[in-house]
């Protein structure tokens, strides 16, 4: 018989990582595009804002500017990625004679990489927008409140742990899809419904909402957005679960 | 020679319906083997399940002496090229050569250029944006420079044209002969791949009908031609495929012919002619025995 080459396991869910990531132009070149976009788009609206507005005022408007949500497409846009990349890259990756196991374990990886890495290159514009007081204009992209304001460890380990939980909601909706096609994800939004309901029934009318309020009251920022990893720990187990019976449909 | 592949007692079932029928067979290791039937047979099914993509229902598969189903050490040395072969959106054939080297181990990377030369392949152009043809290009070129110890080709060529299906052939065998390997083909192009396979596998109603070597399969069907009165008193009582009738005149397929047989439609001034493979196939897998 054919001396059949056996190397390590672990090389076949690396190629899984490199896989997700081979195409350079959507996971890297076109996101960051459209946040240039989203930024010059910004910068140009502060200054429309600030070339109307009279100079007493122009305190508030600095006020204003850091409830701003235009960072958090990256977001959406990661989600989508592993959507998508899950639906075509699984059964393109079996078809290469990859186990399931080392498909999910590559892509857990790959998710992980790529939140690295975005996580760094927010923290980086964050100090940019610092520097440069705003884009010149007093502007909030990347600092904004949402992400934790002024405390860049902060601002990066929210932004890691969105990352992190978008990618592995999107992966466990593709591995959804996957197995159940369009069934399956009306369902998986069914079940999600249902189990949040259920939550807040028994936190509202079993334990009372004071005690929960003021538990996450006593959390630290860090600590509150850490709540997110429990969800992101359960997205990623479901996807896991459902693409290790997941075959490849005709 | 050992079996790459030994399948017995296969059955799946996708809710009432029986996709592949208490399949028994097995592939010989460094051969060209085709699985032939008709659209809905069970043959893409039969695949996916040795390649581990689907669970059997009942019966077993060993591949390589294993088990596939979630076994890397098999997995890794199968390469699975399906119809109508789907990228990664937004992909182009540079990001697919690029990455098949991850996964196997034995790929050649000059002969998949000189095959994309071969083929007129854009190499960076959207998978998205090319013809039916040369989407089937790129994956005919994986699973030839892949290497890969077993590898399948599940109906590769939709939309390629005459000539880059000869190409496929040629650099196939050529590099067959070199490289041995286990191959096995599903086509509806039969007669265009008949010199090609060692071995024939027909599945018809998800069981398998046909399990023979190609070159006896080739060398026992035989037609049998003359007036129809002669033709169906020298059929009656031998197994006939099937007889087709033009006017007074009728051949009948016979899916083998012993010396005595010829010799006595020699007796009976009937005609003996070959069957190509092709129509054996579709003697055998047309319902009702094809009394036409």
């Amino acid at each position: 018989m054919t001396t059949i080459s056996t190397p390590h396991a672990s090389n076949r869910a690396i190629a899984v990582t490199r896989l997700h990531v081979v195409n350079t132009w959507s996971v890297f070149a076109l996101p960051a595009i459209i946040m240039g976009v989203i930024l010059v788009a910004n910068i140009a609206i502060w200054a429309l804002i600030f070339a109307n507005t009279p100079a007493a005022d122009q305190g508030d408007v600095r006020e204003g500017l850091q409830y701003s949500g235009a960072a958090s497409y990256i977001f959406v846009y990661m989600a989508i990625v592993a959507i998508q990349s899950t639906a075509v890259t699984f059964p393109y990756a079996l078809g290469f004679g990859v186990t399931r196991r080392a498909y999910a374990a590559g892509s857990a990886l790959a998710y992980l990489g790529l939140a690295v890495v975005y996580t760094i290159a927010l923290t980086v514009l964050g100090f940019i927008e610092e520097l440069t007081h705003g884009w010149g204009f007093g502007g909030r992209m990347f600092t904004a409140i949402y992400f934790g304001g002024d405390s860049w460890y902060v601002r990066s380990f929210v932004y890691f742990a969105f990352l992190l939980f978008f990618f592995f909601a999107g992966a466990m909706f593709g591995a959804v899809y996957v197995r159940w096609r369009a069934t399956g994800i009306v369902g998986a939004f069914a079940v999600i419904i249902l189990a949040l309901i259920g939550l807040a029934a028994i936190l509202g009318l079993l334990v009372g909402w004071e005690p929960v309020f003021g538990a996450l009251d006593d959390l630290s920022d860090i600590g509150t957005v850490s709540l997110l990893f429990i969800p992101t720990a359960i997205a990623a187990a479901v996807s896991f679960l459902v693409l290790r019976r997941a075959t490849i449909r005709n | 020679m050992s079996a790459v592949i030994e399948v017995s007692n296969l059955t799946k079932r996708f809710g009432r319906f029986t996709a592949v029928d208490d399949a028994t067979f097995t592939v010989a290791e460094n051969s060209i083997t085709g699985l032939l039937g008709r659209n809905g047979a069970g043959k893409t099914t039969l695949m996916q399940l040795i390649t581990a993509q689907q669970f059997a229902t009942s019966g077993t598969i060993d591949v390589f002496g294993s088990t596939p189903v979630e076994n890397a050490q098999v997995l890794q040395n199968i390469c699975f090229i399906r119809e109508s072969q789907r990228y990664p959106d937004e992909f182009r054939p540079k990001h697919v050569f690029r990455s098949a080297p991850w996964f196997f181990p034995n790929w050649d990377a000059d002969f998949a250029a000189r095959l994309v030369d071969d083929f007129r392949l854009p190499l960076n152009r959207r998978i998205k944006k090319m013809s039916r043809g040369q989407v089937s290009a790129v994956g005919v070129i994986v699973g030839l420079a892949s290497r890969a110890p077993l590898t399948f080709f599940d109906e590769p060529y939709l939309g390629l044209d005459a000539v880059a299906r000869q190409i496929f052939y040629d650099r196939l065998l050529e590099d067959y002969a070199e490289h041995p390997r286990t191959i096995v083909l599903s086509t509806h192009l039969i007669d265009e791949v008949a010199n090609l396979l060692e071995h024939v596998i027909v599945i018809d109603g998800g069981r398998i009908v046909v399990n023979s070597d190609a070159e006896s399969l080739r060398g026992s069907a035989v037609t049998v031609s003359g007036p129809a009165a002669a033709v169906d008193a020298f059929a009656a009582g031998r197994e006939a495929l099937g007889t087709e009738r033009i006017g007074g005149l009728a051949t009948a397929t016979l899916a083998s012919a012993s010396a005595k047989d010829r010799a006595d439609a020699a007796a009976s001034g009937l005609e003996l002619g070959p069957v190509s493979l092709q129509q054996l196939i579709i003697r055998l897998t047309t319902s009702e025995g094809a009394t036409s």
